[in-house]
């Protein structure tokens, strides 16, 4: 087991690789001059000269990626164009809300989706199962910006709920532990803190979720269906067994692998979708910033903001994989 | 059976979750109306640092002028200037030396002393040898500035390299003209512009990236401690969604409004700020070149365009119509010029007179985009014109260009592509130079002068109002400029954009400044 961890750890290497040749080679053929747009309207040909020299533009592509290269090593993602700040602080500080996000999202996704999902094969073609493939299509095919938009407008301006948009009320935030505001509030024992943060995490976590809820309530019926019709579930009936211990014993057990699989591809299409999420609810996360950053022109934060995603998007896999072993006894890796 | 008690428990904990969030909204709004006064504006993007050195745009220089002074500052509601940090200032007889009085007594937040050495700090660092390419606004703002000298401790002195009046609206800027501790940029090195220290009515206290900036009053401030507990800045990137936020009363007020919800908030019951803005929406002949080098031509043009309907229709009421060059808040507008009023009728008489009484053909540039001065699009507006000036006989076929592209071409190869053109200016410092000065012949070079209109008259008159020693000897040259340039006809001037800010009912003093920041000394919450 060691040995495979090792293994797929090494992996992470040519992977990181590729990705960071890729998003360096689409940022610098393809965007505008980022000299120029840092100087602004008042700027002369020979400052953006200047400037292009000192920041390195003017070296051959491929000694910009060898120093690019040896600074992501060393943790270093260079110095944002647009704040002048250091991007591994600035990315630092704003991924605890995008990982924070993402979980509650996940979590969402997951509890509702296997619970609608399990529910819908036990009771398949029944009102429940059909109301809940055809929710499940529409949060599939639903644009995760203008959901965001209309749950502000319900929830928040016309029921007035849930608050519009941010991290938590101005002036409540909890004393800094994790940057994990939830956990942060927990610790401190600050109850207003943890009530106004997790009011302030339902709208976007429910946005965000509500692509990856509805293909995890598919792929769970799905599974199960297959699962219920196997040989060892009549005889676990036959048994006399509770219906309740088939279903989740028996049956969901045996149907959670390839439903555990699609959680872990989700949380990539989490951490997408966390973008376009955290920009409509102002959601201060690694997403928002790079997109802003994009519009900017500010390419070091977007290498740095992608590289990080990517790594993370790895890694939940590899840990995805480890638990197959954990779940399904016959799975082994060596 | 441990794997199923995992799963239920994760179900009862988010349900807990949800259950706990019901009655969250109303307690977190009455514990921001309690006291201590706290306001919260929301716009829509962080700044890109609070160092007046180094940065160039809005969403900066809103916290900026609130956490600094600069020398001189602009009085409310217009680019007129007044004392700030300085007392008094004069130039001396030959304009090329300006000594400043400090005001004494003013400390800055970090409690060391505002004097002359400061002063001398915050300009040195921006004049050349140390100024550096990641200073957007130094060179604009301190051009003309060869250097600045400390003549006692409450006393400076300003040697610029040519007589240029407009140098002292330069130093009521939000960029790079306000002056910072120097004990904390000696502090923090780098992170200054991420913890500014100045002498304004607000103390820096705290930046959440992409959440808030928080400031706090300054009790000590030298004008009066302001009225208000807390100022924050909260960052909400979509406008529909700061609209919302303001809706439910948890920002006091917005900036960067969608003209489509401006109705929507009104009918909420907020206020809706609309204030013309420091630029101008302007179409410009070349006037080098046929057929527009004629005068009379370019007036028929001018009459023939309905200025009323564009802006009620087109900009659906959304931008001032201009008299002439400057906004109305600007030192030098002069009330009782006139700009040709909609004739078609006298429109094709001078079309008649100019020798094209069959008509005309002509090529009308544009660009592709929206434009601060231009809200609807370059593209919309050609369109508009070419409705009226066909009316009159007036054939406009119409180019457009990508912005990028039409700043680059404006080149004496484009000028042979066309015969007029949309334009506009943004302006910098509020003083009338700033925009009189894109008429001026040496401007043709720079490009700045699109129209390249040259009359000596008008270049003499501004060297004149640069050299003055007094405002009133400005506006007067300015004036008279400004006649020379109605009867000329240049330009036609198309509107000047406004500016909109949305705020709270309960909410006194809050103004849009015609530069497009708001100061929050004097604001407060009922």
């Amino acid at each position: 087991m060691l040995k495979y961890i090792v293994k797929r750890l090494l992996l992470l290497i040519p992977v990181l690789f590729g990705v960071s040749l890729f998003v360096f080679l689409v940022l610098h053929l393809f965007t505008a001059d980022p000299a120029a747009m840092m100087l602004g309207q008042h700027a002369t040909k020979e400052q953006v000269e200047a400037l292009r020299e000192s920041l390195g533009f003017n070296k051959p592509l491929y000694v910009q990626f060898g120093i690019f290269l040896s600074q992501i090593l060393q943790g270093d993602f260079g110095t944002s164009l647009m704040t002048r700040s250091a991007v591994t602080d600035e990315l630092l500080t704003r991924f605890p809300a995008t990982i924070e996000l993402a979980f509650a999202a996940m979590l969402i996704a997951t509890v509702v989706g296997v619970t609608v999902g399990v529910i819908s094969a036990v009771k398949q073609y029944s009102l429940f199962d059909y109301l809940s493939m055809v929710g499940a299509l529409l949060g599939v095919s639903m644009p995760i910006f203008w959901l965001g938009l209309m749950l502000i407008i319900f929830f928040s301006v016309t029921l007035g709920w849930l608050p519009v948009s941010g991290r938590i009320a101005v002036g409540m935030e909890p004393s800094t532990i994790t940057h994990f505001y939830l956990i942060d509030s927990l610790l401190t024992g600050n109850w207003e803190a943890f009530k106004s943060a997790v009011s302030h995490l339902i709208l976007p976590a429910v946005a965000l979720a509500s692509y990856s809820m509805a293909i995890i309530a598919r792929m769970t019926r799905s599974t199960m269906l297959e699962v219920i019709r196997q040989d060892y579930i009549r005889t676990a009936r036959s048994k006399g067994l509770v219906e309740s211990v088939v279903v989740f014993k028996h049956a969901l057990r045996n149907a959670l692998i390839p439903v555990i699989t699609v959680i872990g591809l989700q949380m990539g299409s989490l951490l997408g979708g966390a973008v376009l999420t955290e920009t409509v609810f102002s959601w201060p996360g690694i997403g928002s910033f790079v997109v802003n950053a994009i519009l900017a022109g500010d390419f070091p934060v977007v290498q740095g903001g992608v590289i990080m995603v990517a790594t993370v998007f790895v890694v939940v896999n590899l840990i995805v994989d480890v638990l197959y072993a954990f779940l399904d006894p016959r799975i082994k890796y060596s | 059976m441990l794997r199923k008690r995992s799963i239920l428990l994760l179900m009862l904990v988010s349900l807990l979750a949800l259950a706990l969030v019901g009655c969250g909204g109303d307690k977190e709004k009455a514990a921001q109306t309690a006291k201590p006064k706290v306001f919260v504006f929301g716009q829509g993007a962080d700044p890109r640092g609070l160092d007046p050195a180094f940065v160039d745009d809005g969403e900066s220089a809103n916290p900026i002028v609130n956490i600094y002074d600069g020398l001189v500052r602009y009085k409310t509601g217009s680019t007129e200037i007044e004392p700030a940090l300085a007392t008094e200032w004069s130039p001396s007889a030959d304009g090329k030396e300006w000594t400043f009085k400090l005001r004494q007594g003013v400390k800055f937040h970090d409690g060391t002393p505002f004097n002359a050495d400061a002063v001398v700090f915050s300009v040195s660092r921006q004049l050349p040898p140390q100024r550096t390419d990641a200073m957007p606004y130094a060179s604009f703002t301190f051009g003309p500035v060869e250097k600045v000298e400390k003549v006692d401790d409450y006393t400076v002195k300003f040697v610029l390299s040519e007589p240029y009046a407009p140098f002292l609206a330069n130093l009521a800027m939000a960029l790079a003209a306000p002056i910072v501790s120097p004990a904390a940029v000696e502090k923090y090195g780098d992170k200054f512009i991420e913890n500014p220290v100045g002498t304004g009515p607000f103390k820096f206290v705290q930046w959440k990236k992409g959440e808030q900036i928080v400031l706090e009053a300054n009790k000590e401030y030298w004008d009066g401690a302001p009225k208000l507990d807390k100022l924050v800045y909260k960052f909400i990137k979509e406008n529909s969604v700061r609209a919302s936020e303001l809706r439910t009363g948890s920002i006091q007020a917005m900036n960067g409004l969608d003209p489509n919800d401006v109705k929507m908030l009104e009918d909420a019951g907020l206020s809706v700020i609309k204030n013309p803005g420091m630029n101008i929406n302007y179409l410009g002949f070349f006037c080098n070149k046929k057929p527009f080098n004629d005068p009379k031509l370019r007036l028929a043009v001018s009459h023939a365009i309905n200025r009323e309907n564009l802006i009620n229709f087109l900009y659906q009421g959304l931008a001032e119509l201009p008299n002439s060059v400057l906004p109305s808040f600007m030192p030098g507008h002069d009330k009782s010029l006139q700009a040709p009023e909609y004739n078609p009728e006298k429109a094709k008489q001078l079309l008649a007179e100019a020798g094209y009484a069959n008509g005309l053909k002509v090529t009308l540039l544009t660009y592709s985009n929206v434009r601060p001065y231009n809200p609807v699009g370059g593209d919309k507006l050609a369109a508009a014109i070419q409705a009226d000036l066909r009316k009159v006989g007036i054939e406009a076929e119409i180019k457009t260009y990508p912005w990028k592209e039409y700043k680059e071409i404006y080149t004496p190869e484009i000028v042979e592509a066309g015969d007029f053109m949309l334009y506009g200016w943004i302006g910098d410092n509020g003083d009338p130079d700033n925009f009189l000065s894109l008429l001026e012949t040496k401007e043709i070079k720079s490009t700045l002068n699109a129209a390249k209109y040259s009359n000596k008259k008008v270049d003499e008159l501004l060297v004149k109002a640069r050299t003055a020693q007094k405002q009133e000897e400005r506006n007067a040259a300015y004036s008279e400029l400004q006649k020379i340039v109605q009867d000329e006809a240049p330009w036609v001037f198309l509107g000047h954009s406004k500016d909109m800010a949305a705020v709270s009912k309960n909410v006194e003093g809050f103004d849009l400044h015609p530069v497009g920041v708001i100061y929050f000394h004097n604001v407060d919450i009922k």
